[in-house]
């Protein structure tokens, strides 16, 4: 059925039809990529990518000014504060004198100089009120946030006072933040956003359908959220305003917008069905009524039904992605299944972290930072990485997994500092060491699964050629057909077509969608070679989607169809050669055979004295013939031979007066081998002249029938022969019974009643195979 | 009016064996040239009239052209004489297809096999003048891959694969005649079957349910069109050979 489906969509003729062309993006079935850069670079696009560059450059540098700028308490210091058990603020490190001597103080509350005082708890740490799963303490960490932010709006310029428990006082003077205190992952995580969004603007430009539209709006999405952890994790007491302002509304539209778009590309397919569409568009007014909700503050458990939301869609993209699989194996679509179904675990595990946050709260910000920073950065990395991991290029694929262990070297290194409150330098030593143990272990059942394991095991695969080979030697004419097989039955392709034009060497295209293998060696075209080749024969051979369309085809794949195929046409061609050689050196022996033997035997019998001498040497040059004609024809077919006995049988008897019963019948026709065909001439021959000279007989009839594996032929005379036990077998009959044996068959004469003697030969195997 | 036999035999014991055959095949009185290599039947045959049998003078009537000959093969022979006004026979110890056919191609109106006993020659003679060539099951065989697969001599491609490239055989088309004298009629692709499977003359009559002559008509007229489809093919191919 998938045959047809592919064949009814134009996709399954032998030439090569690109997919239609509003389906051809850089999703679908590898357009290369010199393509997409040609496109890209012609035209006004690069200028339009550049502009674009620009623009965000330049937004990105006057928020990263207006953040450096603003105030912030005990800034440049390197200040650090921890969360403790009892979720209060106790003070870390610090390099300023006064604040160090403070060190493991827990922080009560802050105060301006006009006496207005505000409490501060360990909410005070969590950056994100996005990443806050309890939906009780968000209200509060945010009214401390803004709190905190107006007193210093207030007197910009008078120093804050912080109160610690147990009475003491430590006034701290209010100042920029400045460039440093934006903190190191600042410029990684917007030139990261940049790349993101020009990635996500390239792709949308170089293909402009509806789904790289889409593509485009998630990049752009996630590129948002990116700058939010950025600012998320600026250095300080103080949030940057921007992240004050409207951080949950805002960031949950980015999150929907993207987790809709991503629907909306799958469901977008040409491969998808009519629901799958609808589900698409219905994903979109869900996420557009869900933020509406948030908006107005009227869902009752924003952050579950958020993150909720976006599980959820997610989980509808993987679920289309299914039934599109199921109808139609692709390994492209296979492999993008995959990735998100990865990318949906991977969210669900740091949702279900995020949510458990609240129960641990010495860790609640670290958690709350590394919650963040995974979430986006891992969405970056899938969206970066998904339209080019589809490419045959082991470079790429070798990018992507390294992508991921960075990934989890990351996670592993936030995780760490979170629960063993371990200083930097060990955290990320023993996060490198864990996740190069996991990526040294999981590599190769990953590998596995982008590239799948070869259909035939070695061994199989050694006996398959051997026989095609045998087989070539027997039937050389059927080379195409049985190196289609050896194909199909190593790869278990979706499709294998005859094609006319053939590279030199077998080639992978389309992005490992499709492999062509030449069948014809292009450098000997015109040589003996293809002697053995029918004319109808095709050039190449095209595979499609290796494994019934689950695996994609790689480079080694290519080489291993090349040896294959290129040991089975040598075995060929060295049999043709040594057939050929064999077949001329049994013409050349024929031909003198004949040409002088047989020309002086003619003479002697021109010259016999007595017929019986004449007859004797007339027999002798048949054989003669015989043995000559065998030698020369290689093949003989039963049902030729049969009709050249039965027209030699009718001549002699209708010469000496008789009347010749002939019957024959075979099930199939046979080719017989030199042996065969001599072997039975000569007995015919011989049991005719037999009966022709002794029996006096008024007929003879002959029966030669073939079934399954068994021949019989008799003749039968109504002479006066009896007593056949009795004769003494002269050359002749001796000779029939030498032929009979080689045959490997029995030979007996009875006696007929009333009258008539018939020989009966009977050879069970005379056909090898039924 | 005597008839002009020449006889084209090196084998003196078998020439001589021949003449007498000839001798016991006809009634009338005939004189027989006998020539034991190419060259002398050619000199013959220039004093007799030449190879296009120039009218007013007494040419050959009956032409024995033995096949397997010291200096070139009778072929050449056969293919010089392709207008003469005779009955050519070729004699041969061949009786495989490979080594006749091209003979019959060449415009033999038969065979006659050496082997064979006195008297068989004499009637095979007999019915070959009279215009009743015989046919092998080999020849016949080989007449109907012939003539089925136009010019190609030989085996059917057995492509064991499918072909969506389709043929790409290109063959000469002669303009000039119209293609039914190359091709044979149902009626004789019938003869031939039953003569490839070994059904004597009569037995094919029978079974066709048509007369005994209507049948050897039918060999003869495929004797004919082999004989004209091959001097077309050559004819095409020498032009075409002119051209390139």
């Amino acid at each position: 059925m998938h045959r047809a489906a592919l064949r009814k969509s134009g996709l399954g003729s032998g030439r090569r039809t690109e997919p239609a062309g509003a389906d051809s993006s850089l999703f679908d079935l590898g357009a290369d990529p010199p393509d997409a850069a040609a496109v890209l670079l012609g035209g006004g696009r690069l200028q339009v990518l550049m502009l674009l560059a620009l623009v965000a450059g330049c937004l990105l540098l006057l928020l990263a000014r207006q953040v450096a700028s603003a105030v912030d308490v005990a800034a440049g210091k390197q200040t650090q504060w921890r969360a403790g058990a009892q979720g209060q603020v106790l003070l870390r490190t610090s390099a300023d004198p006064a604040l160090r001597a403070l060190q493991g103080q827990v922080l009560q509350a802050v105060s301006s100089a006009d006496g207005r005082r505000v409490e501060v708890d360990a909410l005070l740490l969590q950056r994100s009120s996005r990443w806050q799963s309890d939906d009780n303490a968000r209200p509060r960490q945010q009214a401390q946030h803004q709190a905190l932010q107006a007193l210093v709006d207030h007197e910009p310029t008078a120093p804050l006072r912080l109160h610690f428990a147990g009475g003491t006082q430590l006034d701290l003077p209010l100042s920029p933040r400045g460039w440093r205190g934006l903190g190191p992952l600042w410029w990684p995580l917007c030139a990261l956003a940049l790349a993101l969004l020009l990635h996500g603007a390239a792709v949308a430009m170089a293909t402009p359908t509806g789904r790289s539209r889409a593509y485009a709006v998630m990049c752009a999405a996630q590129a948002g959220g990116l700058v939010f952890v950025a600012l998320g994790q600026v250095q300080g007491l103080l949030l940057p305003r921007a992240l004050l302002a409207a951080e949950l509304p805002l960031q949950a539209a980015l999150d929907l917008a993207t987790a809709a778009a991503a629907l909306q590309v799958v469901a977008a397919s040409a491969k998808a069905s009519p629901a799958a569409r609808r589900l698409g568009q219905a994903g979109v007014v869900v996420a557009a009524g869900a933020w509406l909700l948030f908006l107005l503050g009227g869902a009752a458990a924003p952050w579950w039904l958020l993150q909720g939301l976006l599980l959820g869609l997610g989980a509808a993209a993987v679920l289309v992605l299914g039934r599109i699989l199921q109808r139609e194996p692709d390994p492209f679509v296979a492999l993008q299944r995959r990735l998100l179904l990865g990318g949906l675990v991977l969210g669900a595990l740091i949702s279900g972290a995020a949510a458990l946050a609240p129960t641990w709260p010495a860790a609640g910000a670290e958690l709350n930072a590394a919650v963040a920073l995974l979430w986006h950065g891992s969405l970056a990395a899938l969206l970066l990485v998904l339209p080019h991991v589809v490419r045959a290029s082991p470079l790429l694929r070798e990018m992507t997994l390294l992508a991921v262990m960075a990934l989890l070297v990351l996670a592993a290194h936030l995780g760490l500092q979170a629960t063993f409150q371990l200083p930097p330098p060990t955290t990320v030593m023993l996060a490198l060491g864990a996740s190069l143990a996991l990526y040294a272990g999981a590599r190769p059942s990953v590998m596995g699964l982008l590239q799948g394991n070869p259909a035939l095991s070695t061994e199989r695969m050694f006996d398959r050629l051997y026989r095609a080979a045998r087989e070539l030697q027997a039937r050389p004419a059927r080379a195409p057909r049985l190196m289609a097989q050896v194909l199909r039955e190593m790869f278990e392709p979706l499709e294998l077509l005859p094609q006319d034009s053939a590279p030199p060497r077998a080639r992978v295209v389309g992005g490992g969608a499709e492999l062509l293998v030449p069948l014809r060696d292009t450098a000997t075209e015109a040589g003996a070679d293809d002697a053995a080749q029918p004319p109808g024969a095709p050039a190449a051979l095209r595979l499609r989607f290796a494994q019934r369309g689950r695996r994609l085809f790689t480079l080694e794949d290519a080489r291993l169809a090349d040896r294959v195929v290129d040991q089975l046409r040598r075995a060929a061609a060295f049999d043709a050669a040594v057939e050929r050689g064999r077949g001329e050196e049994r013409l050349r022996i024929a031909q003198d055979l004949h040409d002088d033997i047989g020309a002086r035997l003619l003479t002697l019998m021109y010259q016999s004295t007595s017929p019986e001498m004449e007859d004797y040497l007339r027999h002798t040059l048949q054989d003669l013939k015989t043995l000559t004609r065998g030698l020369a024809a290689s093949e003989h077919r039963l049902s030729d031979a049969a009709g050249e006995w039965k027209a030699d049988l009718t001549q002699r008897l209708v010469a000496a007066q008789l009347t010749l019963g002939w019957s024959f019948s075979s099930d199939r026709d046979l080719v017989l081998s030199m042996a065969q065909w001599s072997a039975l001439t000569r007995v015919l021959r011989e049991l005719a002249s037999n009966a022709l000279a002794h029996a006096r007989a008024s007929r003879i009839d002959v029966q030669l029938s073939l079934h399954g594996p068994a021949l019989l032929l008799t003749v039968a005379d109504d002479g006066a022969g009896r007593a056949p036990e009795a004769w003494a077998h002269g050359l002749g009959l001796g000779g029939v019974r030498k032929r009979v044996k080689q045959l490997g068959g029995t030979v007996q004469w009875r006696e007929l009643a009333p009258r008539g003697i018939v020989c009966e030969v009977r050879v069970p195997a005379f056909a090898a195979k039924a | 009016m005597a008839v002009k036999v020449l006889i084209l035999e090196d084998n003196p014991v078998a020439r001589s064996f021949l003449c007498r055959v000839v001798r016991e095949s006809f009634s009338d009185a005939n004189t027989i040239t006998e020539a034991g290599d190419l060259e002398t039947a050619r000199r013959h045959i220039r004093i007799a009239g030449g190879a296009d049998g120039m009218h007013g003078v007494d040419p050959f009537r009956l032409i024995l052209v033995d096949l397997e000959l010291p200096d070139g093969t009778g072929l050449e022979l056969l293919t010089e004489l392709a207008q003469y006004p005779a009955t050519k026979i070729v004699t041969t110890l061949y009786s495989d297809d490979e080594h006749l056919f091209p003979a019959l191609q060449c415009g033999a109106d038969g065979y006659l096999l050496k082997e064979d006993r006195f008297e068989v020659l004499v009637e095979e003679l007999q019915k070959i003048v009279r215009g009743q060539p015989p046919l092998s099951p080999a020849i016949a065989r080989r007449l109907l891959t012939h003539f089925r697969d136009g010019r190609g001599d030989g085996q059917a491609p057995d492509s064991g694969f499918m072909t969506l490239s389709g043929h790409t055989i290109s063959r000469p088309v002669p303009i000039e005649k119209p293609l039914d004298h190359e091709r044979l009629t149902p009626r004789e692709v019938e003869v031939l079957t039953y003569l490839s499977k070994g059904f004597t003359i009569k037995e094919i009559a029978s079974l066709m349910g048509i007369k005994w002559f209507t049948v050897n008509d039918h060999i003869k007229s495929i004797y004919k069109k082999l004989n004209v489809s091959s001097r077309a093919e050559a004819a095409v191919l020498a032009s075409k050979q002119g051209l390139v």
